[in-house]
């Protein structure tokens, strides 16, 4: 169709369709079909085309004539008519059809949030990392056994690795930001163990890791902080208790246990009849980190917490399989997982 | 770590705590309790001991532990052994991985089956009761959490010989298993014979009911050798997990004498020899300076110095001013902060508010400018209605075998590659789809993909898209302003660290949020009538501020109707709200129409 009757066309439609009274149609009626109306005077410029452009301009003419008859008669508003909120494209409530965001980024984004507003960045790095950013730098000991081959997966042994764990991320942030004290940062990424897959283990799995260095921080700092992240993510009434707890990379190290939501602390198969549900680790940043990332631990001191994301996602969402959660099926609408 | 409670109470005689309790107890100073049982009138905890607790891998470690948690007593529960023998053992020890050995000869003894008690013992910590004397060595090993070993000498002789093997081929267990060792393999042989592995005895020497005399040993050895050891012949034994942990020599004594006591009061015997000890280098414990204020900075509660000094005392730790050294069997405390843990998990996690976050603070915004467009990539598609996926960074084929990254110890076989690129997994998700008979799918995936280029591994952040409209999927590209670097078939994919200025990069499509539908959604019609006629979008806008946008998901007018009679003009609405309950959103509609 001519580009101009195309303009003319478009324009109209939109008009047709958004009248709402008898008397705005047959204003628009006269407009268009009336004696000195829109139609009339089209065809009377035919005598201006060019000869060989005529035919076309004439049988888009009749085109154009015939989709706003049509339009017209199908416009009838003392039947029904609908405008909808989507039409205001400025309006904050139009929300079109959306798709999903996966239960892990749901997860991660609702941790984020948190976190941000608590004046933390976010961040990443590299997920094939070496062994001294994996290990060495977090006090994991040489002989170690999470160092062994039968839980790292190595590209060139003992050199690099894909990362075990987010702490990796930690280390990486330490040594790339000692000079811009205090930070804060919550890192979500992939980590790798050499794991079979199946119903509950995966050689890919999420983590979510928060660190703060500033001059300072305390337990309390920690232990509070991560509270808030529990209720955030399970509610007001979650009950979680924090013990001490072993890693490398910590000291003090601190374990938040939530009480199962299957038995309420009785013991069941869920939390193999212990009532707690361990929920990750965390602590007061050790030293040696500190000072392998070249900050002076004398001055500066910090928390560090780390989780699985997979975990909390499962568990906040029903999930029964981690496959699923990996190329599996993931036609998840919320009421069919 | 299974522990008998009342095996548990010989060292600690006055504890008094109901199981539950002390369960509790245990767990909060650091040693994870699943559950307890009661097997054959006993109730047996079930610990999980951490790695750098090998101390606690026995109950006398836990005991010291409970000791200062509760302020009680620590039972000795040794004598010491009268030795009249002259006669001196003719061992060699001809290695470094030797830390300490301590060994002595009985003889005369009579060997029989274990007493009942010690059978139950076993039976709780999941071990076959085979006689007496190896019942004891292994009962002494749960109790102190130091490996040890009986020879029956009438089969290794007296001539015993720690060594790195040079000269045997074959070493076979007390199960029979059959091992092919090595010049790495730590052992203690004779001169002609195998006899056995630091962590697992064999079968050349195996004590039985015959058994007259006998060579016990209690040592402690270079943990990283005893750790390749075990992962080299592919054997954990109880011994190896102990042994494998930094253990403390000077416990060797205590064990010592308790097992030689234990033999000779259940198998009767004399001792026929010297002890042997060797200990080639002791070392001493760490002093470390102390600030008494540390346990109080660190925790962000008040803790007394006076509480700081009373748990120091109570560990056995030398005290001099500020200085403080930490008994021999805490391997673990080596600086500070070692040392303020240990006072604040005594003094309780528990006392720690839980209800003071970390205030905020402006430190500085360091989010990579890659991560804010991911984070839009994906509102943008969301709202573009693609559900986002995730799959396996692993693969099963190169995409290029010119640059790809392989992995070296892959357990899963079928998948050693780090995927080149997003699609291949792409296309694997949409036979997940169809196995599923869904259909009009369109997804994407926002994930690493890796590279190998000389000696460097290069990472890059990829968008894989599927859509199985591919006008629409060129629509849509358009619309995030994205030019796709791969176009197969209905699958794209855009590498988007390599997307052109990207620190100024912004998508097209602006102001949509992405909203996750977590709650129902309510549907409330409602006629209004009117006396003259209004812009529907001006009445959409009313109603929509006096409902708010925390409930509102969708207000709709479905119908206008001009009563020309009586020139009145209806408006029919249809509202949708979420994140509320039915009873809210009824009121809220009713109150916001004016329908009461």
């Amino acid at each position: 169709m001519d580009q101009n009757l195309d303009q003319i066309k478009t324009n109209y439609l939109t008009k047709i369709n958004l009248v709402v009274t008898d008397s705005e149609l047959e204003k628009f009626r006269i407009e268009i079909f009336g004696r000195n109306g829109l139609i009339n005077d089209l065809f009377s410029k035919i005598k201006d085309i060019a000869p060989e452009n005529k035919k076309q301009y004439g049988a888009d003419l009749n085109q154009l004539k015939t989709e706003l008859e049509q339009a017209l008669n199908n416009k009838s508003v003392t039947k029904t008519s609908k405008i909808t909120s989507e039409k205001n494209t400025n309006s904050i409530f139009t929300l079109p059809k959306i798709g999903h965001l996966h239960p892990v980024t749901q997860t991660e984004r609702q941790l984020n949030e948190v976190f941000k507003k608590l004046g933390f960045s976010v961040y990443n790095s590299p997920e094939i990392v070496t062994d001294e950013f994996n290990f060495t730098r977090l006090n994991v000991p040489t002989n170690h056994p999470a160092r062994d081959m039968q839980d790292s997966i190595y590209i060139k042994e003992p050199e690099y690795l894909l990362r075990t764990q987010t702490s990796a991320i930690e280390a990486y942030l330490l040594a790339q930001k000692n000079k811009d004290l205090p930070l804060r940062a919550a890192f979500p990424g992939s980590t790798f163990r050499n794991e079979k897959v199946n119903r509950s283990n995966h050689f890919v799995f999420h983590q979510y890791q928060a660190v703060v260095v500033d001059k300072n921080i305390t337990m309390k700092d920690l232990i509070g902080t991560m509270d808030l992240m529990f209720k955030t993510l399970y509610g007001p009434e979650v009950v979680v208790r924090y013990r001490c707890k072993y890693y490398p990379e910590v000291e003090p190290g601190v374990g938040p246990d939530m009480q199962c939501f299957n038995c309420h602390g009785k013991g069941c198969p869920l939390c193999k009849y212990a009532g707690w549900i361990e929920m990750g680790g965390s602590g007061m940043i050790h030293p040696k980190v500190l000072e392998a990332a070249g900050i002076d631990s004398k001055i500066w001191s910090g928390f560090a917490f780390g989780m699985g994301l997979d975990r909390w996602t499962m568990a906040q969402k029903n999930i029964k399989d981690i496959r699923t959660l990996m190329g599996g099926n993931l036609a998840y609408k919320p009421n069919e997982l | 770590m299974k522990l008998i409670l009342s095996h548990l109470q010989k060292f600690l005689p006055d504890l008094k705590v109901e199981p539950q309790q002390l369960r509790d107890d245990i767990t909060m100073i650091g040693h994870f309790i699943n559950f307890f049982e009661i097997i054959d009138n006993e109730t047996v905890f079930d610990l999980d001991i951490k790695v750098n607790r090998g101390d606690c891998l026995g109950y006398y470690g836990i005991a010291q532990d409970l000791s200062v948690f509760y302020n009680l007593p620590l039972q000795n529960l040794v004598k010491d052994i009268s030795i009249n023998s002259k006669e001196v053992l003719s061992i060699q020890v001809t290695t470094d991985n030797v830390k300490r050995v301590m060994s002595v000869k009985i003889s005369d003894l009579k060997n029989t089956t274990s007493p009942q008690w010690l059978q139950t013992f076993l039976k709780c910590h999941n071990v076959n009761s085979i006689n007496t004397l190896v019942d004891l060595t292994n009962y002494i090993m749960f109790l102190y959490g130091i490996p040890n070993h009986a020879f029956d000498t009438t089969k290794s002789g007296d001539n015993l010989i720690w060594e790195m093997n040079s000269k045997f081929k074959e070493f076979i267990s007390l199960d029979g298993s059959k091992l092919n060792i090595d010049k790495n393999i730590l052992m203690i042989n004779n001169p002609d014979k195998a006899l056995s592995l630091s962590f697992w005895g064999g079968e050349a020497c195996a004590i039985d009911l015959n058994t007259t005399e006998t060579i016990i040993e209690l040592a402690i050895y270079d943990r990283t050798t005893v750790r390749k050891n075990s992962q080299q012949l592919k054997s954990v034994t109880e011994a190896s997990v102990r042994l494998e942990k930094d253990l403390d020599p000077e416990l060797i004594p205590i064990a010592f004498n308790h097992l030689t006591n234990l033999i000779l009061d259940n198998c009767g015997g004399q001792i026929t020899s010297q002890v042997f000890d060797h200990y080639p280098m002791k070392l001493n414990s760490p002093q470390i300076e102390f600030d008494f204020q540390k346990p109080s900075l660190v925790s962000g509660i008040e803790i007394p110095t006076s509480f700081s000094i009373d748990v120091f005392t109570r560990l056995k730790c030398l005290i001099k001013d500020n200085i403080i050294t930490p008994p021999s069997i805490r391997k673990d405390i080596t600086i500070e902060a070692d040392l303020v843990e240990e006072v604040v998990r005594f003094w309780g996690y528990q006392k720690i508010p839980i209800d003071q976050p970390i205030s905020f603070k402006e430190v500085g915004d360091i989010t990579p400018v890659e991560i804010y467009l991911i984070d839009q990539l994906k509102d943008q598609l969301i709202n573009l209605g693609y559900d986002e996926v995730l799959t396996w960074p692993l693969v099963s084929t190169a995409t290029d075998p010119k640059t790809v990254i392989t992995t070296q110890n892959s357990i899963n076989t079928e998948v050693i590659y780090l995927r080149q690129s997003l699609i291949p997994s792409l296309k694997q998700q949409l036979d997940q789809y169809s196995r599923f008979k869904l259909n009009a799918t369109q997804f994407f995936e926002i994930g690493k993909i890796f590279f190998q280029k000389g000696d460097d591994y290069i990472e890059k952040n990829a968008l894989a898209i599927f859509c199985d409209d591919s006008n629409k999927l060129k629509q849509d590209l358009d619309k995030l302003n994205l030019k796709a670097d791969i176009i197969d078939q209905n699958f794209t994919e855009i590498i988007i660290d390599n997307l052109p200025k990207i620190k100024n990069y912004t998508p097209k499509v602006l102001n949509q949020p992405a909203y996750e539908l977590t709650s129902q959604i309510i549907i409330l019609d409602a006629n209004i009538t009117l006396d003259h006629q209004e812009d529907p979008i001006n009445l959409i806008k009313k109603y929509s501020q006096i409902i708010g946008p925390e409930i509102l998901w969708e207000m709709i007018i479905t119908d206008v109707y001009h009563d020309s009679k009586n020139n009145k003009y209806r408006y029919t609405f249809r509202v949708s709200y979420f994140n509320t309950d039915d009873k809210t959103a009824k009121e809220t509609h009713l109150q916001a129409f004016d329908l009461k």
